[in-house]
Order: structure tokens, then C-alpha cells, then sequence
């Protein structure tokens, strides 16, 4: 008898309480705004500092910050079922895909309204929340791809950003010169994995290739066959297995065990946060930042740096959405983002950079990437509704260079004609042309 | 007039079912059917594209991977999966001591949420510290990659269908507790041994419940989802572990694609029919229903 | 060799066998176990190392309550509490609903009877995918998604498995019984009640049993249907933890997966001998 009580007395708190869980106004007498965003530990509290203040400049809206992981995707499931949140943390990569599937409120007017307009962004970064002309997200924190070098590793002739290569064939002997074996013969430091860090997904743009092609595809030109080899070559330099192999025992990123902070790799492509990433896990790290190098005799390709944007956007259909604006508007004022910007260790989005900021900007080297942000040879990402796939064809493609079960220009020519047939079927069905 | 009554009960009682079958099964089924024709992302109206979607899918070679990988799998996994479940159930059918426990200890795998599974193997499975390559190592074999290799890697999942064997397993159980003890007298006074005896009386006698399981198997490895969902995100490496359902998934929720998902689901449908169909008629022979 | 050395044999060969296997069965749980106490940077290391020398076991606290300070409280709590909620419901609505539908079928005489349960049976071979789609869809236009409502709602209306399950279980009680009743002036949802429903109990419990273990476990539902994070069941509390933007805390994730392991091993442990018993007599065999 007790334990049928038992029983019946959890399954009413699991009731209450679980009904509860699942609606959003519970506890607050203002409009709750639901925001969800990616990011977790310090990130995320760089964040709540903002949404903090937020809330204690005004008393109509409340925003409430949750942390989600799998953040596009879950988006987009909750968007189709009707019951999206009202501020989506996603990225600048989202915008198109999600325009196209008509998952996004236009931003266009409520932006002109609240008085936010395009010459207050770097132009690189405004083209990335644009599509087709209408507004559809506005920035948080940028990001933009150096390489950092760890100069304990480096001998002499590397040990300085003016004496690092800089060309294509010089990094290449930095390569050979850097990596090393322990007295097992396993692999114990490489000098650089192109598959490792980020922001190489422009590799192509490197060498003076692309993915799109005047609006249309084109992932096996000359040039992109050139440089997937150039990324193919490292898993042939050191074997394919062992390369595996080694890649397998990297530890966590966001941990002592981060393949670059233990020594594993000796220079790694990333974005102005990492260098807090540095402090936290392994402080006594002496890096430099490069920039990448570019290949042989053309100067002109120079300064390649891959571009990031999170965004906040409105979901089709959030209940919510002027008050949410309100919320994205804040934060896009200068000293609100510079803060945010500053705490996370990211460059600016904006087009006007206060000195404070350049000065006391924790990363040493946030001159160099904000310098590279405003570049030329800045690369945004494909706006192309089928980015995620051809992301994932490429990316299959030098899985199997990699394996050796194609050769580069063959496994591109494969993706090129699936991506082909998918882009067409994609204009002819989703946006009717 | 009892008759009436006893009809009008019928349907009262089973009421729930009717219900739930035309707006859970019959409905959606029909619908499916319906969207399979259409381009429909389902944030606009679903548009009519005809055969555009079936005639998609024959030159679409992903959509003939993700079959491939998944007929592959299923022929792999649910025949070894079988042989494990009846062998540990023959083994646990003897007067051993400790039975329930190890009776429990085979069972508990198949406990384990999938997600759950999915991170443990992970790790077990990792190629420079996880225990399985350990072992191996230990003991002189090769140890391969098993998650970076595509030749490898659907064996992960079959290895791990095989270690959550435990369902099938105790159904063979009770399926062996009822096979008659006389059967097996008879047997050893032809001088049956120990094969001889599993040959011609334990078998025949759970036929029908090996065919139960082995029908429910195909039916449930089909499906795959959960794990490799978990473990191999994207179907990597290589898309050697990339399932259909995870194709369909993918096309419906990420591409936004429902109308070809529905066109694969149907696809789906078409082959489990077909191969229970098989499955039901090659058993005709060799299932022995006790008269 | 004597009829009683070889019997002797065959048990040792068979104890042995039986030891081998469950070493083997055990072998990643008792690894999942191990590394749930280490510190994380002894998870990585080859050899690889059994018994740390600290054995962490605040971990499972730090596990439970990972992202404690956005929740509120603790986000494994909230997560079982969810789960709790929509598997005990699945499970009333199963039993309840099944065993009405089977009744019907085996003990009740009306047209159709017997093509509707063929169809039934043929509903078994419909793979769950075809029906996604238009099942997702099906739950927008009712305003459901967010809700637990598609996790448990179709529970009340019978499945097909437990049905089959449940018919030919009843179809083996005689009819006198039901007769006798009849005779007695029983209405036929009092023999259903009384007489026929308490015989019922270990199939009952079968098929109680099996829906708590899907429900609990339950992945794909979740993911489709429960979109904020305070409504996941622990399936996505898990994914949710290994998916971290930054990198996966793999001994904090094996702490956390193993409580989420423990109720249905207990349920199980607790319910065993039923469990198995009651598959016998529910006639899968026949």
C-alpha cells in the first residue's frame, strides 16, 4: 500500500513539475524572451553579463539565456514544429539555408526602425547577415582565422612572426624541419594538421579557388584540386594510419589535453579566442600569431583568413518578436559589444573600433585579426542554400583521398556532379526558378 | 439478441485501437503516401511534383549507399545476433549454478539506453586508448581503427547488437523451458550427443520462435537510428555508417526535404514487406508448429 | 569415458563458457564504471588504467548537476523527473489500453474481428520512419510539439506488439470461466474486471515491463518532439551532455550514463522472475 503511494505521490511531482518545465512564462510577470545560445562556461557568461544588463535597463521584457547543444539543428526542428524560441544564437552560416526554408523573420524593417543600418559593421561581415537584400541577423562575436605558433617548438630560423614562413613551399620545409617521432617511432609532435583547428574550411580560397563560381558550383577547378592535395598531402606525409591514429588521442579542446597546449601540434589555425582558451588550460604556452601563408608567387592571395559570425536571428513564428529585437538591438550597441567582444576574446564586428579596445584587448595579437577581418581576402561562407551539403560532399571527398579509395581530382569530380544535381533541384523546388 | 450486443461490446472494447490506427497509422500512412509526390518543406504548403522524388532517388547515390550500408548491416548483425542469443540461451538452459545471475549480467546490455551505449562504445572503441584495442594489443592481434576506418566501422555496431542480444536471448529462454524432456530421452537413447540433441530436438522445437525473432530483427535493424545517430555523426567515416533512416532523418529535419524522406519511407516499407515476405515463406519449410 | 565424467566435463565446459562470456559481457560496463571515477586527464591514457588512484566519486555529483546554474536546480533531476513522468504514463496507457483492445480480440465474437487483427499484425512490418513525417506534422497542426504529449498520447491507444501479445495470452484462459461469470449476471466489463484481468497479471506485467524500458530509453520521440531544454528526458540530458560545443567531459558523461542506467536495472533486477515467467506463458513460442 506505501509503495503505491510512493509511487503516486512521484508520479504527481513528476506532473506539476514537468508541466510546468514545459511552458515558458512560468515565474515572471514581464514578456519572457526566449534566447537560445550555443555557448557554455565562459563564453556563456560573457553573455548573461549582457542579457543581465538587459534586463536591468528596462522592465517590460525579461530575456531568458539558455545554453543548447546541437543549436542549428534543434532550431530548425523546433521552427518546424511551431514552437521556436525567440532569439536563436546561430551563425552567419544558418542565414541562407534557413531564409530559403522560410524559418527566419525578415529583420529589414524593424532594423531601419531601431536605427541600425550597414556602415556601422565591417563591410565582410555585413554581406554575411544580408541575403537577397532583406536583413535576416545581426552580429554577436566575429571570429577570423590566424595561425598561432607555439615558439618553444620552433628552431631558430622560425621562432619569430617576421621569420615565419610565408609562402607555400617555406611551410611546407617548416613542416618536415618541426615534426618529430618519440623513440617508439609513433608520431609524438607535428608541426601542422590542415584538418585540425579551424577556419580551414576556405582552403580552396588559399589557392585562389572557391566552392561557387558566379552562382554556380564549382568545387574541382584547377585550383581547388591544388590545394585539397596540398591538405591530402599531410595525411600522406606521415601515413594515413598513423595519422589517425595520432589524431585520436587528441584530448578535449577546451582542456590541458588540446592537441596545440600539449605540444602535440606545433602551430594551429584558429580564431582570436583561443588565446583564452591558452590562459585557461595551459598559460605557460609562448605563441605568436601568423597569418597563413600563401602559396608561391602570389602575393596577391595573401592575407587569407577564414570569417566566422554568431548571429542572433528570430525565428519564424516566435511569439515574441518586437521584444526580441529590442533585446538584438541592445546588443549591437558599441560598448555593449565591444564588452562582449573583449570578454570573449573575438575581434569586432563593428565598423567604428574604440582605442580602449585595441589596447586593452586581452589577446596580444587582436591587431593582426582585426586587420585580416577587414582584409580583401577575407572569405565569408558559401550563401547558398545548400552550404550544409556541400559541405558535407567536400568533406566526404577528402575522406576518401585521405583512404585512398580516390584520387583528389576524382573524388572532387564526384562531389561536383552530385552537388551539381542537388543545387538544381534545389533552385527548382525550393526557390522556384 | 446477444449477437448485437456482443458486437456492439467488440467494437466498444477495441475502441481504442480503431482510433488509434486510423489517426496514428492509417492516417500518416496515407499521408506519407500523399507527401511522396510533393516537395514539401514544411514550414510552406507542400507542392505537387509527381515521380520527380522516386525518380530523384534511382540517381541518387547516397540514397543507394545509405541501403547498401543498411542491408549490409542487417545481414550482418541480425544472423549473428541470433546465434549468440540461442547459444547463450542453451548455455544458460543447464542446471548451472549462479544461473539468474548470469542470466541478469547477459540481459543488463540490452538495458542500456542507446545514447548511453553510444558514448561507451565510443570510447571502447577508440582506437589509441579504448579498451577493446587493448586487449587486442595485449594479446598480439591487429588492432584496427575501428572508428576512422570505413571498413571497420559497421562492425562496431554489429559487435554491439550482438552484446545487447539479452531480449532475444530470454525469450529463446522461455522458449527452451518448454521444450518437452522426453523429446530429449528419446533422442539420447538413439545415442544422441550433445549436437545431435540440439540438432534434431532443440532446434525444431523453437523454430517458430526463432522465426518470431529473426522476423522482428529485420524489422528492427532496418530502423536503425539511435546509435549510429550518436557514434557516427554524419555517417562518417566516409559515410560507411551512414544508415537509411538517418538519410531520411537528415532529409526531412536539416534539408527540409519531407516529401523525398516520405518518397524514402515508403521505399523503406516496401523492402520490410518484402523481406519479412521472404523471411515467412523460406521458414514454411524448416518451422515446426507444434500440432 | 563414463556417462558421469562426461556429464562432469560437460558442466565445466559449460561453467567455463559461461565465466569466459560474462567476463567478456561485463567487461565494457565495469570500463564504464572505471572511468566514471577517474579525473579526466587519467581517461586518456594508454595503458589504460582500471582503478585510478583517487577514485573521483564526486564526479557523479558534478554530473548530475552540470549546467546546474541555468536550470535552477539540478539538470539530471529535471531530466529523470521528465523521464519519470512520460514513461509512467506510457505505461498506464499502455497496460489499460492493450489489454481492452485484446480482450476484444480474443475473447469477444463480432464482424471484422479477425481482419482487423490481421491487419494488426501485418502494422507490426510498417517501419517506424515511414510514419515520422507525417506523424511530426500531425503533432504541429494539434499545437503539440514542446510538449509531452506525443510521447505519451499515443500510448493510450493501443500498439500493436503489446496487443498481439496480450490476445494470444488471453485466448488461452478458457471460456467456461467467462461463461460462468455470464451466468452469474456479470456484465461484461465485470468479467473483464474481475475474472479475467487478475489472471492477466503476469502478461500485464510483461507488457508494463517492456513499455517502461522503451519509454525510459526512448530517443528518437524526444528529439523530435521536446524542444526546450527543461523538458528533456535524460536519452537527450545524455546526448545533450556528449554534444558540448567545447569538447565532451567523457568521465563526467560515463558518471552521468550510468544513472541513467541504474532505475531500469533495478526495474529489472526487481521484476526478473515475473519478467521471464510471463513471457512463457504469453505464447510468443506458439
Amino acid at each position: 500500500m506505501l509503495g503505491w503511494l510512493a509511487v503516486a505521490a512521484a508520479g504527481l511531482w513528476a506532473f506539476v513539475g514537468s508541466e510546468r518545465a514545459a511552458s515558458r512564462q512560468t515565474g515572471s510577470d514581464r514578456i519572457v524572451v526566449t534566447y537560445w545560445e550555443k555557448w557554455t562556461g565562459d563564453e556563456k557568461r560573457s553573455m548573461q553579463r549582457v542579457v543581465d544588463a538587459f534586463n536591468a535597463s528596462q522592465d517590460r521584457i525579461e530575456v531568458r539565456m539558455l545554453s543548447i547543444s546541437g543549436i542549428a539543428e534543434k532550431t530548425l526542428l523546433a521552427t518546424s514544429g511551431g514552437n521556436p524560441p525567440d532569439v536563436a544564437g546561430l551563425w552567419a552560416d544558418q542565414v541562407v539555408q534557413f531564409a530559403d526554408a522560410g524559418a527566419l523573420e525578415d529583420l529589414t524593417d524593424l532594423a531601419r526602425e531601431f536605427g541600425i543600418s550597414k556602415s556601422d559593421y565591417i563591410e565582410n561581415y555585413w554581406k554575411m547577415v544580408v541575403y537577397k537584400g532583406r536583413l535576416y541577423a545581426l552580429p554577436t562575436t566575429p571570429g577570423c582565422n590566424a595561425l598561432y605558433v607555439n615558439r618553444a617548438l620552433m628552431p631558430p630560423e622560425y621562432d619569430s612572426p617576421e621569420e615565419f614562413p610565408q609562402t607555400l613551399s617555406e611551410f611546407d620545409r617548416f613542416v618536415d624541419r618541426v615534426s618529430r617521432r618519440g623513440p617508439d617511432g609513433r608520431l609524438k609532435t607535428v608541426a601542422f594538421l590542415p584538418r585540425d583547428g579551424w577556419g580551414l574550411w576556405g582552403m580552396p580560397y588559399l589557392f585562389g579557388g572557391g566552392f561557387v563560381q558566379d552562382g554556380k558550383i564549382d568545387v574541382n577547378g584547377p585550383d581547388d584540386v591544388k590545394a585539397w592535395t596540398w591538405v591530402h598531402s599531410f595525411a600522406v606525409r606521415f601515413g594515413v594510419r598513423e595519422t589517425q591514429a595520432f589524431r585520436s588521442g587528441f584530448g578535449n579542446y577546451s582542456s590541458p589535453q588540446n592537441p596545440f597546449l600539449s605540444g602535440k601540434l606545433a602551430a594551429y589555425s584558429d580564431g582570436p579566442w583561443f588565446g583564452n582558451f591558452i590562459r585557461l588550460y595551459n598559460p605557460k604556452v609562448d605563441w605568436f600569431a601568423v597569418p597563413m601563408p600563401h602559396p608561391d608567387g602570389r602575393p596577391d592571395l595573401a592575407g587569407y583568413t577564414w570569417l566566422n559570425l554568431n548571429t542572433l536571428m528570430i525565428p519564424r513564428g516566435a511569439k515574441h518578436k518586437r521584444e526580441a529585437f529590442g533585446f538584438i538591438a541592445f546588443v549591437q550597441r558599441q560598448p555593449v559589444m565591444e564588452r562582449l567582444c573583449m570578454d570573449q576574446w573575438c575581434n569586432t564586428p563593428l565598423a567604428r573600433v574604440s582605442r580602449e579596445f585595441l589596447e586593452r584587448h586581452p589577446n596580444k595579437a587582436i591587431a593582426l585579426f582585426d586587420r585580416l577581418a577587414r582584409g580583401r581576402r577575407a572569405v565569408r561562407p558559401v550563401q547558398m542554400g545548400i552550404a550544409g551539403q556541400i559541405g558535407s560532399e567536400v568533406g566526404n571527398a577528402v575522406d576518401r583521398m585521405d583512404l585512398g579509395e580516390a584520387a583528389p581530382q576524382q573524388a572532387l569530380d564526384e562531389a561536383q556532379k552530385r552537388l551539381e544535381d542537388l543545387w538544381d533541384r534545389y533552385r527548382r523546388q525550393v526557390l522556384g526558378q | 439478441m446477444r449477437p448485437r450486443r456482443e458486437q456492439w461490446i467488440g467494437v466498444l472494447f477495441a475502441m481504442p485501437w480503431i482510433l488509434g490506427f486510423l489517426v496514428f497509422l492509417a492516417y500518416p500512412l496515407v499521408s506519407s503516401f500523399y507527401y511522396s509526390f510533393t516537395s514539401f518543406s514544411v514550414l510552406r504548403k507542400p507542392i505537387w511534383i509527381g515521380l520527380e522524388n522516386y525518380r530523384e532517388m534511382l540517381g541518387d547515390e547516397v540514397f543507394r549507399l545509405s541501403l547498401k550500408n543498411t542491408l549490409a548491416f542487417t545481414a550482418g548483425s541480425v544472423p549473428l545476433a541470433t546465434v549468440a542469443a540461442i547459444l547463450l540461451a542453451l548455455l544458460l538452459n543447464t542446471s548451472v549454478r549462479g544461473m539468474a545471475l548470469y542470466r541478469t549480467i547477459f540481459y543488463v546490455p540490452s538495458l542500456v539506453p542507446m545514447v548511453a551505449l553510444g558514448v561507451l562504445w565510443l570510447w571502447v572503441f577508440n582506437s589509441q586508448y579504448g579498451l577493446l584495442n587493448e586487449t587486442l594489443r595485449r594479446l598480439g592481434l591487429p588492432d584496427p581503427a575501428w572508428l576512422s576506418d570505413p571498413a571497420w566501422a559497421k562492425w562496431t555496431l554489429v559487435i554491439i547488437s550482438i552484446w545487447g542480444t539479452g531480449n532475444a536471448m530470454v525469450i529463446y529462454l522461455a522458449g527452451l523451458q518448454d521444450v518437452p524432456q522426453s523429446l530429449y530421452e528419446a533422442a539420447e537413447m538413439d545415442g544422441a550427443r550433445w549436437w545431435g540433441k540440439a540438432r534434431h530436438v532443440t532446434l525444431p522445437m523453437i523454430s517458430p520462435v526463432i522465426l518470431f525473432n529473426v522476423v522482428m530483427g529485420i524489422i528492427g535493424t532496418l530502423q536503425t537510428f539511435a546509435l549510429p545517430y550518436v557514434m557516427f555523426p554524419g555517417g562518417q567515416p566516409a559515410r560507411s555508417t551512414y544508415f537509411f533512416s538517418m538519410y531520411l532523418y537528415d532529409n526531412a529535419f536539416l534539408y527540409q526535404r519531407m516529401g523525398y524522406a516520405s518518397a524514402m519511407g515508403w521505399v523503406m516499407f516496401l523492402i520490410t514487406l518484402a523481406l519479412t515476405l521472404l523471411a515467412l515463406k523460406v521458414s514454411a519449410k524448416h518451422v515446426h508448429y507444434e500440432g | 569415458m563414463t556417462r558421469r565424467t562426461r556429464e562432469n566435463l560437460r558442466q565445466a565446459a559449460t561453467h567455463a563458457a559461461l565465466l569466459l562470456l560474462a567476463i567478456v559481457f561485463l567487461a565494457p560496463l565495469l570500463w564504464m564504471v572505471s572511468t566514471a571515477v577517474k579525473p579526466l586527464d587519467q581517461t586518456m591514457v594508454s595503458p589504460p588504467v582500471w582503478i585510478p588512484d583517487r577514485p573521483q566519486w564526486e564526479n557523479f555529483w558534478k554530473a548530475l548537476s552540470y549546467n546546474a546554474d541555468e536550470l535552477g536546480y539540478v539538470p539530471f533531476l529535471v531530466y529523470g523527473r521528465n523521464t519519470l513522468y512520460v514513461t509512467v504514463l506510457a505505461v498506464i496507457g499502455s497496460v489499460v489500453s492493450n489489454t481492452l483492445v485484446a480482450y476484444s480480440f480474443a475473447r469477444l465474437r463480432w464482424r471484422g474481428r479477425d481482419l482487423l487483427f490481421g491487419v494488426t499484425l501485418a502494422t507490426m512490418m510498417v517501419p517506424g520512419p515511414v510514419l515520422m513525417v507525417p506523424t511530426y506534422v500531425l503533432f504541429r497542426e494539434f499545437g503539440w510539439i514542446g510538449t509531452f504529449r506525443p510521447l505519451w498520447v499515443p500510448a493510450f491507444f493501443g500498439g500493436a506488439f503489446n496487443i498481439f501479445l496480450l490476445r494470444q495470452f488471453l485466448k488461452t484462459i478458457p471460456m467456461e470461466l467467462s461463461e460462468a461469470a455470464r451466468i452469474d449476471g456479470a456484465s461484461e466489463w465485470q468479467t473483464f474486471l474481475r475474472v479475467i484481468v487478475p489472471l492477466a497479471r503476469p502478461v500485464l506485467t510483461v507488457v508494463a515491463l517492456f513499455t517502461f524500458m522503451w519509454a525510459w530509453n526512448d530517443f528518437m520521440g524526444p528529439l523530435l518532439y521536446l524542444t526546450d531544454q527543461h523538458t528533456f528526458t535524460l536519452s537527450m540530458g545524455l546526448q545533450f551532455f556528449q554534444s558540448q560545443h567545447t569538447g565532451t567531459p567523457w568521465n563526467l558523461l560515463m558518471a552521468a550514463s550510468l544513472i541513467v542506467v541504474l532505475p531500469v536495472i533495478l526495474v529489472f533486477l526487481f521484476a526478473q522472475r515475473v519478467f521471464i515467467q510471463g513471457i512463457a506463458t504469453t505464447g510468443i513460442k506458439g
